[in-house]
């Protein structure tokens, strides 16, 4: 057909469309392959494709107006097999929530797992999948929350996890002798070990124990505590598992402690933290690699007169050069990394309700998206934003709570989700912004 | 009834799978692999992309992605070997055609491939990582074609001599040459510098290695940087056209060492038309193509610079040494001025204003410069010669340019001391004869050199100004306290001892006239300022008298005073001997001889008459009255004969006047250094002296030895107890 227009015979229902619309599709799709000039066309009928219309309806809606609008009863599943098909699948991705705002986000779903025990800890990749540890036991879901093969890095207890990318998972933890154990990287579509990464001595490769660990593009980073002359931080090619380089702790800042790590894209450098009880006091670096220096350090060790400022947990907010730390009274705090031991800004918003012994507790965990703060305390998830002129100043703003939930254990974000795991019902709550549309767009 | 057969139950077991056509794969991968062979036929239009692509869909969810992506790699390879067959059989120039065309082909079939197994790339490809499918169709192009046995070479061999046919001057098709570069860069970079950089590299290495040394052959300095010149551009151009734009800085590399770097010392040196001839004949294009092209090799620059301050020092060397030149000390300067000046436009307009050249520039004008000891001597006679007469009619600025230049030499000079005293006895001359032309302009000159070495360096000089003024005021007060009208007019400067070069010991009997008018001065001058003590610096002075000759003319005559006083001997008597004169007037004899000189000795201009006549006055001349003295003017000005250049034995004096001078200079500062450190050895103190002094001299270390001697003789140090070597300071 001529003028632009297109029409399509989507397994008996005709449609008809335009290229502009269909150019929406971008380069790389079915779609706009079908209608470039290298394919000929042959009947006026249309282009016929032998697939069901009412979910190209929906898809072809998608590309007219970049809303996702699924008809009630129709599955989200199948929805996304027929995206993929069509090579549409970033784009039903992109449709379905907006950039990650805690004062926004509803709950989109509840996950129940399978798996025996508690969860620990949650990690989420960067397209909105994430994976739940459960002590020996990693359970991986994909973007659409579909559970993968679960991994398990020889049946050793997991001490840190995370994605290097959608497709691959890492598993730190402990080793157990020569071949068991240690961190490895997983495909999570096959389940299967990739690459185990181990350190180096004269050309012989060893397992570790490894305890935290964290990435970027290229590199992969762990705390490795085995022996003096492996005590620190040591890197990784993410693609070969090549051991390419060891930062020592010469300075007694307790590296191969280290309970988190974080990459700070922006500063370049690595974010280090070993924490009680790995410590007794809290060290907190930023490692430059280029300079194979730390490039600015933090510990309390002189500045505790009581223990009652124990840093319980923390995480880096690279765009505003702070970091946040909360205490075992989840008071929240920030210190400013442009200044050199500096003392911590307490944010004394609300102070510490008397806890009862039976109760179980789990200490406030922390997470952070652009400028504002995600800390877990009890069964909620507060959200706070920071002030744009104050580094070390924020305000609490949402309160994110769900009926019938207990104590939080850990929670994550990653593709613009905030991952709430529960510490005893195997349970883990999604949230999303959802799309406001036609609103200041 | 019989009973109805039992029916037999047969229970089949319950099938876990549906097993799809074991046929099926094949079949669907038969159709694919069909297409294939259809698109790299050109005879696509037949095909359904909806069914290809379905059918590469199921395969993938079949999972026999593994069948799928091995399949497409068996029959990409066999077509691409086909192909490379067909480009093999092509004849000569049609080689590249075809090699082009071929890849134009591969390219549309590859787009149409990736088409097909899009949902394969997506999936399979991407959890197995597997190579993409474009990725996979140029790597197997890489290996099958442009590394293939037959192909690579021959590759290679076309493009390197379409190259160097480029470079003798015939067409090519640069178009073609575009595509071919642009595939191997396609392909990687890694395969465009294998495949054809690293070569090409090293044929141009050659190419320009050969001609060079033909170049360097036949023509002179100048041609063969134009054509290196144009070598360099056409290089350039070539990789603008069909290279890769990070070939550039390697190709010029190659062409900068070959044509530049390796006979950079030859073309320098070259024989009438190298560095040192464009220098002396002004060639500024050729030195700045000199320049800019040796700018880019490493030791390019450094080259022509010591070139350059090597051939600068000789010819400097020369002119300073020359004895010529130091016949006229204004003609010598100005010679330093215009070469200085020369060489700044050749910096400027062929060196880029270079920092080191000027660097280079400074330091040879400084070595020749001071080669010569006379240099402050005469630099401060050429602003002598500017100030008194050479800046007549001059507009302020073009005086200023003088003067800015001039500082220029004196920044050179080691021994500003010297220039400092002769600068000051210039200076009195011109002061106190009324020679000087511009007020400002002294000023100004004064100013600069307080800029250049700081207020103590010019204190004196401004005093000397200061007395000129003060001395003004004086006379108005004295002329109008005093009443007489009569008898001689005085004119007093009254000059600060120390702030000017005076001799003492100047002494001469007065005539009565004068000294009774002087010791009216004296009395009116002490009168207001009390404590003061003045004395005549005869030396100095000058006298108008006014006299009457044989035939009644009158001339008024401007004479010095020492002249005056034997003038005016001659009032009482006709005819006196040398040895009258010189008791009547007690003037030193130098003086004496030298005054009458120029009142005797100058042809048509003497006012006394000699016996006998000779050159030279000797002690037994005897001098009378020349009462027929004639002249055109009513004033007649009756010059000293007075050395312009001072005599060897002034010369002498000078040295030793500022050999004196600067002990005080050298001990202060040997008493400030020990008085801050206490204790310090031998070499650290010269080379501390040395350091705070060399703004207005280097000092000899022998003589800073010397000093610090003398002050452990006065006890202002003393050698330490226990290392000789190390002074001690004494409070």
């Amino acid at each position: 057909m001529g003028d632009g227009r297109v029409r399509f015979d989507v397994g008996g229902t005709t449609f008809i469309t335009s290229t502009t619309t269909i150019a929406n599709a971008g380069q790389g799709s079915m779609l706009s392959a079908l209608i470039d000039g290298r394919w000929h066309q042959p009947s006026d009928a249309g282009i016929f494709l032998d697939r069901d219309p009412s979910y190209f309806a929906v898809l072809l809606e998608l590309l007219r107006t970049g809303e996702l609008h699924v008809p009630p009863g129709m599955s989200r599943r199948a929805l996304h097999r027929e995206a993929l098909f069509y090579g549409l699948l970033d784009h039903v991705k992109e449709a379905q929530r907006g950039p990650l705002n805690g004062n926004l986000v509803e709950c989109r779903a509840s996950i129940s797992g399978r798996a025996i025990g508690d969860g620990i800890a949650i990690r989420a990749s960067s397209d909105g999948g994430c994976c739940v540890a459960h002590e020996t036991m990693v359970h991986v879901y994909d973007w659409a929350l579909e559970e993968k093969q679960p991994l398990t890095l020889d049946y050793v207890s997991v001490n840190d996890m995370g994605f290097l990318n959608p497709e691959r998972v890492v598993i730190c933890t402990y080793e157990r002798g020569e071949q068991i154990g240690g961190m490895a990287c997983f495909n999570v579509n096959t389940g299967e070990i990739e690459h185990r990464y181990q350190v180096t001595h004269e050309g012989q490769g060893k397992n570790f124990p490894a305890l935290a660990f964290a990435s970027n593009h290229r590199h992969v980073f762990a705390s490795c505590r085995k022996r003096i002359s492996d005590y620190g931080i040591g890197v990784w090619d993410q693609t070969t598992g090549e051991h390419l380089d060891f930062f020592h702790d010469s300075e007694g800042t307790h590296l191969g402690d280290a309970r988190k790590l974080q990459w700070l894209p922006q500063s370049n450098v690595l974010f280090v933290a070993s924490l009680y009880p790995q410590s007794d006091n809290s060290f907190i670096s930023l490692l430059d690699f280029r300079m194979k220096q730390k490039a600015w350090t933090w510990t309390d060790s002189k500045m505790r007169s009581s223990d009652d400022k124990l840093v319980m947990d923390t995480v880096a907010m690279d765009e505003r050069s702070t970091v946040c730390v909360v205490n075992q009274y989840d008071n929240l705090g920030f210190i400013d990394t442009r200044l050199s031991q500096q003392a911590v800004k307490w944010n004394h918003m609300y102070t510490h309700a008397k806890l009862s012994e039976s109760e179980e507790h789990c200490y406030s965990r922390l997470a952070a998206c652009g400028s504002q703060v995600y800390a877990s305390r009890r069964d909620n998830v507060l959200v706070y934003c920071c002030s744009d002129k104050e580094a070390t100043r924020c305000i609490q703003t949402a309160n994110l709570s769900k009926e019938g939930r207990g104590t939080i254990s850990d929670i994550a974000i990653g593709g613009d989700r905030l991952f709430v795991l529960q510490a005893e019902e195997n349970l883990f709550d999604v949230w999303e912004t959802p799309i406001l549309h036609g609103v200041g767009c | 009834m019989s009973r109805p057969k039992e029916k037999i139950f047969k229970i089949e077991p319950f099938k876990h799978k549906v097993e799809m056509d074991p046929r099926y794969p094949e079949r669907t991968w038969k159709l694919l692999e069909d297409a294939i062979h259809q698109i790299y036929n050109h005879n696509a239009s037949n095909l359904s992309f909806e069914e290809l692509y379905r059918s590469a869909y199921n395969m993938v969810l079949h999972k026999y992605g593994d069948k799928l992506y091995n399949g497409l790699v068996n029959t990409m390879t066999e077509h691409l070997r086909e192909i490379g067959r067909l480009i093999e059989a092509a004849q000569g120039g049609l080689f590249l055609e075809e090699l082009n065309s071929k890849w134009m082909e591969h390219n549309k079939a590859l787009q149409m491939i990736r088409d097909i197994l899009m949902y394969m790339d997506r999936t399979y490809v991407a959890n197995f990582n597997k190579t993409p499918v474009h990725e996979l169709g140029l790597n197997l192009w890489r290996d099958n074609i442009v590394r293939s046995l037959k192909i690579r070479d021959r590759l290679l061999d076309t493009l390197l001599d379409l190259v160097h046919r480029e470079r003798t001057g015939e067409v090519i098709n640069r178009g073609l040459m575009r595509n071919i570069t642009k595939m191997l860069m396609d392909l990687g970079s890694a395969v465009y510098q294998e495949e054809f950089e690293r070569p090409f590299l090293d044929a141009a290495a050659d190419f320009y290695k050969l001609e060079s040394q033909q170049f360097i052959e036949t023509s002179d300095c100048a041609d063969y940087l134009k054509k290196a010149e144009r070598r360099l551009n056409e290089e350039i151009e070539r990789v603008s056209h069909y290279l890769d734009a990070k070939s550039e800085s390697k190709i010029t590399a190659v062409v900068e060492k070959e044509m530049i770097f390796n006979h950079m010392k030859l073309l320098v040196e070259m024989e009438n038309s190298g560095l040192v001839s464009m220098l002396t004949d002004d060639k500024y294009n050729d030195l700045a193509r000199m320049y800019t092209l040796f700018r880019r090799v490493s030791t390019g620059l450094a080259t022509i610079r010591d070139v350059m301050s090597a051939h600068l020092r000789e010819t400097g060397r020369q002119l300073v040494m020359d004895p010529e030149r130091q016949k006229d000390p204004v003609e010598f300067v100005q010679r330093l001025l215009d070469e200085k000046d020369k060489y700044d436009k050749i910096i400027n307009s062929s060196f880029n204003n270079d920092k080191t050249f000027q660097n280079a520039l400074n330091s040879a004008f400084e070595y020749f410069i001071n080669l010569n000891v006379r240099s402050p001597e005469f630099i401060s006679l050429f602003v002598d010669d500017k100030l008194r007469k050479g800046l007549k009619g001059v507009s302020e600025e073009d005086v200023e340019t003088v003067l800015d230049k001039v500082m220029m030499l004196f920044r050179y000079l080691q021994e500003k001391d010297v220039f400092e005293k002769y600068y000051k006895q210039h200076l009195a001359k011109r002061l106190l004869s009324g020679r000087t032309v511009s007020d400002d302009a002294e000023r100004s000159l004064i100013v600069k050199l307080k800029t250049e070495c700081g207020y103590q360096f010019t204190s004196k000089l401004e005093g000397m100004f200061t007395d000129m003024k003060t001395s003004r005021d004086t006379m108005q007060g004295f002329n109008t306290g005093g009443d007489s009208n009569e008898g001689p007019a005085l004119a007093v400067q009254v000059l600060t001892t120390g702030s000017w070069p005076t001799q003492s010991g100047a002494r001469c009997n007065l005539p009565t006239e004068i000294l009774s008018i002087c010791d009216k001065f004296k009395a009116y001058y002490l009168s207001t300022h009390t404590g003061r003590r003045l004395t005549w610096q005869t030396n100095m002075g000058t006298a108008d008298l006014k006299a009457t000759f044989a035939n009644g003319q009158k001339h008024e005559l401007n004479v010095s005073t020492y002249q005056m006083c034997i003038l005016m001997l001659f009032n009482q008597a006709d005819s006196l001997s040398y040895k009258d004169v010189e008791q009547a007037t007690d003037i030193p004899s130098l003086d004496l001889k030298r005054s009458l000189q120029s009142l005797a000795c100058v042809k048509g201009k003497n006012l006394l008459r000699k016996e006998p006549m000779s050159k030279d006055i000797s002690e037994e001349d005897v001098f009378t009255f020349n009462d027929r003295f004639a002249s055109k003017f009513y004033k007649v000005k009756i010059s000293t004969v007075v050395a312009q250049k001072e005599s060897e034995p002034e010369k002498v004096e000078t040295r030793q006047k500022v050999e004196e001078d600067r002990k005080p200079q050298i001990e202060a500062a040997i008493v400030r250094i020990l008085k801050a450190r206490r204790v310090l050895d031998h070499n650290n103190i010269v080379s501390e002296v040395t350091k705070q002094l060399q703004a207005r001299f280097l000092p000899n270390p022998v003589v800073i030895k010397k000093r610090i001697e003398s002050l452990i003789e006065r006890e202002f140090l003393e050698r330490d107890k226990v290392d000789r070597k190390l002074y001690r300071y004494l409070a």
